[in-house]
């Protein structure tokens, strides 16, 4: 199966990473939360699968587009 | 088999005959066919929508792979005539190549003529288009033309294909990546509407029809009251999905259209009944941008406000805005003039529209989600929400800035809360807000379908007279 990146929409912080490598995640599943526009933002994914790297930890600074967890 | 014993077997119908088509599309027994010129490329027909009278014209691909010719864009032409005569919405099922290269420049001239007549009817009759198959040059302009584009899994628009894309540019791309539903339904924003089949596309043209030609009246008495506040989370700055919400305040949640569901998705436009009658709702969405406007967002929402003005549907705004998004890229995109349409549209609009502030409304964003500045027939608001230029701990550091750098790295955050509960004291909340009447009303989550309906039943039921330019 091909692997799904998940970026950030926009520039946010990172306030926390909520999955590990490895582990099997459903759609709709908080990934990581985001903080920015004063809003704590939950990025998920739009399929089910399985998290194989994850690109940032919590304090980061990310732009849009950039990728934060790829899925397989 | 034997086959001098075998039965005769009917030959299998071509699925992409015109007749098929139509009685596929029209309810059952309904359909009356108004022309059919051999070969012209096009046959039209009068039939129901869901009960709602409508005229439909359906490309013929087995003929030319449906291209535009002169006779086939006169059988467009009388349809929307009729159309425009009875007052009914027209709907067009698009399977075509585009102008007839054949007939040289009359065809395009006749192309133009159905272009001009979409114009002009633009605004007076619900125009749908549903596209099956490819549909080319010509052919994508039209449905582009009209208020709402539906796409099945196999349509396709582009105003030159894949092969010509190779010569000229060298970019290699196939026609689903260049014109199917997901570079519309997501990049361009000229797909409204994506389903999986064209059976769904259909079923969707027929509902959207409906809403559109037989809006209903308001049942004010007859609304129920539902917790709208169940779908929020408990920590305000917490973002989440608008579209429960959205789904609780229409009557049924398997009766509404979402209009633009994955372009700027940041924002929800959505059609369906609420106290028995066809409104437009408006919600952000702060599970994607933080619920923030952007250009796309403002230009979705000012072509969703201005097709439902001229088309005298009602709106209901959910707002929950923390402001428009702010980068280099948003403006270079054009966020000053695509964000004025939004104020323009709102300006203009003459429909009863009611907004509702769910958490928070800041700054910018705050005018442009139909304020009482702009015309609002009615700006209620929850008990907890905040309406103001910008959050309290954002404006202090502004505000406080020079006494903030005074303070201690570690004893910053303390002293802007202080401040920041100081400022929302003097800054008033919505007390303040309902004194200078930029808020009507404050009501509770249990008691809000009810405001809303009888806060649109009121109103004079007016609409807008413009076309509705694809913004």
């Amino acid at each position: 199966m091909a692997a799904q990146h998940i970026a950030s929409d926009l520039v946010a912080n990172v306030h926390s990473v909520a999955v590990r490598v490895g582990q099997k995640v459903e759609a709709g599943e908080e990934l990581v939360l985001l903080e920015s526009m004063k809003m704590e933002i939950p990025v998920v994914p739009e399929e089910p699968g399985t998290v194989v790297e994850i690109r940032v930890e919590p304090g980061d600074v990310v732009q849009e587009g950039e990728v934060l967890v790829v899925l397989q | 088999m034997n086959a001098l014993t075998a039965a005769p077997e009917a030959p299998a119908a071509d699925p992409r005959d015109p007749n098929l088509r139509l009685e596929n599309f029209l309810d059952d027994g309904t359909v009356e066919i108004i022309n059919e010129v051999e070969k012209s490329g096009f046959v039209s027909a009068r039939g129901r929508a869901n009960g709602a009278p409508v005229v439909v014209f359906c490309s013929d691909a087995r003929v030319q792979g449906g291209a535009m010719g002169v006779e086939g864009c006169k059988a467009i032409v009388e349809a929307y005539d009729i159309a425009l005569a009875e007052g009914t919405p027209i709907i067009g099922l698009w399977h075509s190549g585009g102008a007839r290269l054949a007939e040289g420049v009359v065809s395009l001239h006749a192309v133009g003529e159905v272009f001009a007549i979409m114009t002009r009817a633009s605004g007076k009759i619900p125009q749908i288009s549903v596209v099956i198959g490819a549909a080319a040059g010509g052919a994508a302009y039209g449905p582009a033309l009209t208020d709402v584009v539906i796409m099945a899994e196999k349509g396709r628009i582009f105003v030159t294909g894949p092969d010509v894309v190779r010569s000229v540019t060298g970019e290699n791309v196939d026609a689903a990546r260049l014109g199917g539903p997901e570079p519309h339904g997501r990049r361009s924003g000229v797909v409204h509407v994506v389903t999986e089949t064209e059976d769904e596309a259909f079923e969707r043209g027929r509902l959207l029809a409906s809403l559109m030609a037989d809006q209903r009246e308001f049942d004010v008495a007859g609304t129920e009251e539902r917790d709208l506040g169940e779908t929020f989370p408990e920590n305000a700055k917490r973002a989440y999905d608008v579209h429960p919400l959205v789904d609780n305040l229409f009557d049924d949640a398997a009766e509404i259209i979402e209009l633009h569901a994955k372009w700027a998705p940041n924002i929800v436009t959505a059609l369906g009944r609420f106290g028995g009658r066809t409104v437009g709702v408006i919600a952000n969405n702060p599970m994607r941008l933080g619920g923030c406007l952007d250009s796309p967002a403002a230009e979705k929402t000012a072509r969703f406000v201005r097709m439902c003005d001229a088309f005298g549907i009602p709106l209901v705004v959910l707002v929950d805005v923390p402001g428009y998004l702010p980068g280099v890229g948003q403006e270079w995109d054009g966020v000053v003039r695509r964000g004025a349409k939004l104020l323009h549209a709102f300006g203009e609009s003459v429909v009863p529209r009611v907004t509702l502030v769910t958490r928070k409304t800041y700054g910018g964003a705050y005018i442009a989600m139909n304020s009482r500045s702009l015309g609002a027939t009615k700006v209620f608001a929850w008990p907890s929400a905040e309406v103001a230029v910008m959050g309290h701990v954002a404006a202090v550091r502004i505000l406080h800035r020079r006494r903030l750098a005074e303070v201690e790295i570690d004893d910053r955050a303390r002293v802007e809360e202080e401040l920041a509960a100081e400022h929302a004291v003097l800054a008033g909340g919505l007390e303040r807000a309902q004194e200078i009447g930029v808020v009507d009303e404050v009501v509770e989550p249990t008691k809000t379908r009810g405001a809303l309906v009888a806060a649109l039943a009121e109103a004079p039921a007016r609409r807008g007279e413009h076309g509705n330019i694809p913004l």
